[in-house]
């Protein structure tokens, strides 16, 4: 009977491992199989002009030790830092803010609600050329406007102290949109009683929000804010077309430091081995969003 | 009815020498044969006409005056020779970037591709172009009177490896000049294009503001436009290219040369000067919203063309001296095979047409190209006479100033490791131009950081 009990819990599993098969291969063949080549490349001094550099594995731990040593590299990390945590946090604000706007449906909500979503579908090279023109002084509407009004604005992406701020700006008008969806779906799961409750008791708009609605829609930040600074690292299209890291190099963040040294120098091992270190970082950051969303998770229920 | 095709291949037994493809070649002669049988001659020549029917070639090249114009003449290669062309002019770093990375891998995406004046000696000395020789001397392949002499030779230079094979067939060789589209504002204060940067800075500070006009502007790739100024005071960008490749940005000529530019830019420039591209600056310069820039001859000369608004009051000089001389940037780029490519016949036949003298003298007569590399159209009274604008020979300029190139001040830029240093130099002028840094500290970073990128791409220095 255990025997057969055995027999049949086998075939289940290999029943549903047969299942998995096409989407493991799938997966391992888009995904593990560059990833791996990724990390070998990273451990080659793999430079295009150089074809005897391919798979010269003699000194595997060269660029690591070379990216530990570059200040460029280390640069470009600090500024990926600072542009992270602010376009994180101002789209949480900014989606917040305009979810609460916009809750309840009204046709002109409604309205606003399609039309705020309009930023986060237009392709990201499309909003960079959109702000480039928003930014150049001489042809820029908003430019333009201000000195109308004499408060004349000086050029923004060409001030290195305003430059990265632009990038942020642009990136929070992006993707704003996507933290507002979430709210606005968490927003209608909250159930009426407590809300009347509340209002029944006397409790003013921001208690309310404080100890009744934020409650409900806090697990749903930490994960918006989450998906968020994943994807704030992949900021690369609108640096492309805005800044192209400048001045200087203010706004050139970690991943147009990688396609710098691989696409614009042909030195593939040791862009490979900046693009490795960004792998590392976001599956970090994969596995921290896992731990803290369980953790909420766990707290909710 | 179909034009009449020039292509030299006109029997069987040549189709089959230039290799094209057997089957098309036995279509070929099963077409002829049934034509001639059922006495439909004209069939016949078409089919023997057009060996590459039914080819297709992917060819790019980077957004230009030239390129550009051709995308317009392209039904007619096709109606010639029965090869259709899927074609397409990205911006330059786009197609830089999608070039080194699709010859790299040899891949056979592209059939004809241009090869860019800052990466021929990476490009060609990989081996990732075609050896065009085998064309040139076949005279199945390139008949005399497609006169190969013909070009200029100085262009076609920088397309030859090291045991001077050549690569390319260069269909631009640009100059730096200076360019003025405002230049009633100079005349009205009694100024003339200035010779020297001392006169530049003089008639700048001038004219700057007047009509409400900034003085100056150029493109922000400070790796092409800076350098003039970088050279024209004394300075270099390594120390005896290309056989000694020691960075030589941290000098005091160097030094001198950024302050003096980034003085120019700010002071004299729009608002947000240095965030303006080719295409930003070029579009400024020809609706009057800034004057003076030194910049391509390719670029400038459209201050005069058609459409633009400063075509009346625009003027056109030598790019200006500095202390230790005249350094304007010059340059060529050309149409190449790359390695991969599956038909390189077809290629050859895109390229010759391309680049013969039938159409570049046509481009030049109905659409003003400025800048060709064919010797008899830039000699011919119908070019001249075109050339001419407000008074202002651009071809005589265009050849003088590539005069300058006896110099040899254009070796660093065929080096292979040039991109490294001039994407160093575009951060450090552009820290300079910013106010980041001063000169001196921010090439000396420049310096630094060039050493280790040279290194890294395995230079020894």
């Amino acid at each position: 009977m255990r025997a057969a009990e055995r027999d049949w819990g086998e075939r289940r599993r290999r029943s549903f491992l047969m299942g998995l098969a096409p989407a493991l291969f799938v997966l391992a063949a888009i995904t593990i199989a560059p990833g791996i080549y990724l990390v070998l490349t990273s451990l080659t001094p793999l430079n295009l002009t150089l074809p005897d550099t391919a798979w010269d594995f003699s000194t595997p731990q060269g660029n690591y030790v070379e990216l530990l040593e570059d200040p460029r590299f280390s640069h470009s990390v600090w500024v990926q830092v600072k542009l992270s945590v602010a376009t994180v946090i101002l789209q949480l604000a900014v989606g917040l803010g305009v979810a609460l706007l916009l809750k309840t449906p009204t046709s002109m909500r409604r309205f606003a609600r399609a039309a705020f979503l309009i930023p986060m579908v237009l392709p990201p090279i499309v909003v960079g050329i959109l702000w480039r023109v928003m930014f150049t002084v001489d042809v820029s509407p908003m430019h333009r406007f201000m000195a109308w009004i004499g408060l004349p604005v000086k050029s923004i992406i060409t001030d290195p102290d305003l430059a990265l701020w632009a990038i942020v700006v642009v990136e929070t008008w992006e993707w704003f949109p996507f933290t507002m969806l979430m709210v606005l779906a968490a927003l209608q799961m909250i159930p009426d009683s407590p809300l009347e409750a509340a209002k029944i008791d006397g409790a003013t708009r921001w208690q309310t929000f404080r100890f009744i609605v934020f409650p409900y829609i806090r697990q749903t930040l930490v994960i918006a804010g989450l998906f968020r600074l994943i994807d704030s690292i992949k900021a690369f299209p609108l640096i492309f077309v805005l800044t192209d890291g400048g001045p200087g190099d203010v706004t050139e963040v970690t991943n147009y430091y990688a396609y710098r040294q691989a696409f614009t120098f042909s030195l593939w091992g040791y862009g490979s081995a900046i693009a490795t270190l960004m792998v590392a970082g976001i599956f970090l950051l994969s596995w921290i969003i896992d731990r803290m969303t369980g953790a909420v998770h766990a707290e909710a229920g | 009815m179909a034009k009449k095709d020039t292509h030299p291949t006109s029997t069987i037994s040549t189709l089959l020498a230039a290799q094209t493809h057997r089957r098309q070649a036995l279509k070929a002669a099963l077409g002829g044969t049934a034509a001639l049988a059922t006495g439909l001659h004209a069939p016949a020549v078409l089919s023997q006409a057009k060996p590459f029917q039914g080819v297709t070639l992917n060819v790019s090249c980077w957004s230009s005056t030239y390129p550009k114009l051709l995308g317009d003449y392209l039904p007619e290669f096709t109606e010639r020779t029965g090869i259709k062309v899927n074609y397409d002019t990205p911006g330059f770093p786009v197609y830089n970037q999608r070039a080194d990375l699709e010859l790299s891998t040899k891949g056979s995406a592209f059939d004809v591709l241009n090869i860019t004046f800052i990466f021929t000696s990476r490009w060609i000395g990989a081996g990732w172009f075609t050896p065009l020789e085998p064309f040139l001397k076949d005279p199945n392949k390139t008949p005399a009177d497609w006169d190969y002499a013909d070009i200029l030779s100085g262009s076609i230079q920088p397309m030859r490896d090291k045991s001077g094979v050549v690569h390319g067939i260069p269909w631009l060789t640009d100059a730096l000049i200076a360019g003025c589209g405002r230049f009633d504002l100079f005349k009205a204060n009694g100024l003339g294009m200035p010779d020297t940067f001392e006169e530049m800075d003089r008639t700048l500070a001038t004219v700057h503001k007047k009509d409400n006009v900034p003085a100056f502007l150029t493109e922000n790739h400070w790796g092409w436009t800076f350098i003039p100024y970088l050279q024209g005071f004394g300075g270099n960008i390594f120390r005896n290219p290309p056989d000694d490749l020691m960075p030589t940005l941290d000098t005091p000529e160097v030094a001198q040369a950024a302050e003096f530019f980034a003085k120019i830019v700010n002071t004299y420039g729009p608002e947000g000067a240095a965030g303006y591209n080719y295409d930003q600056a070029n579009e400024a310069l020809r609706a009057g919203r800034a004057n003076y820039s030194t910049n391509n001859q390719v670029f400038l000369a459209l201050l005069g063309a058609e459409g633009s608004q400063v075509a009346k009051t625009s003027n056109f000089g030598l790019c200006p001296k500095g202390p230790k001389g005249r350094f304007p940037g010059i340059g060529s780029h050309a149409w190449g095979i790359p390695a991969g490519a599956k038909n390189k016949d077809a290629s050859w036949e895109f390229i010759k047409w391309s680049m013969s003298k039938e159409l570049l003298g046509r481009m030049a007569q109905q659409h003003g190209l400025g800048s060709v590399t064919r010797k008899s159209i830039l000699e011919s009274p119908a070019y001249k006479q075109r050339m001419v604008i407000n008074g202002v020979d651009l071809g005589k300029l265009f050849i003088d100033t590539l005069g300058f190139a006896e110099q040899g001040h254009m070796k660093y830029r065929t080096v292979h490791v040039y991109p490294q240093a001039n994407a160093q130099i575009n951060q450090a002028m552009g820290r300079v131009i910013s106010g980041q840094m001063k000169a001196k500290e921010s090439f000396a970073q420049a310096q630094v950081n060039t050493i280790a990128d040279l290194k890294r791409a395995g230079v020894k220095l």
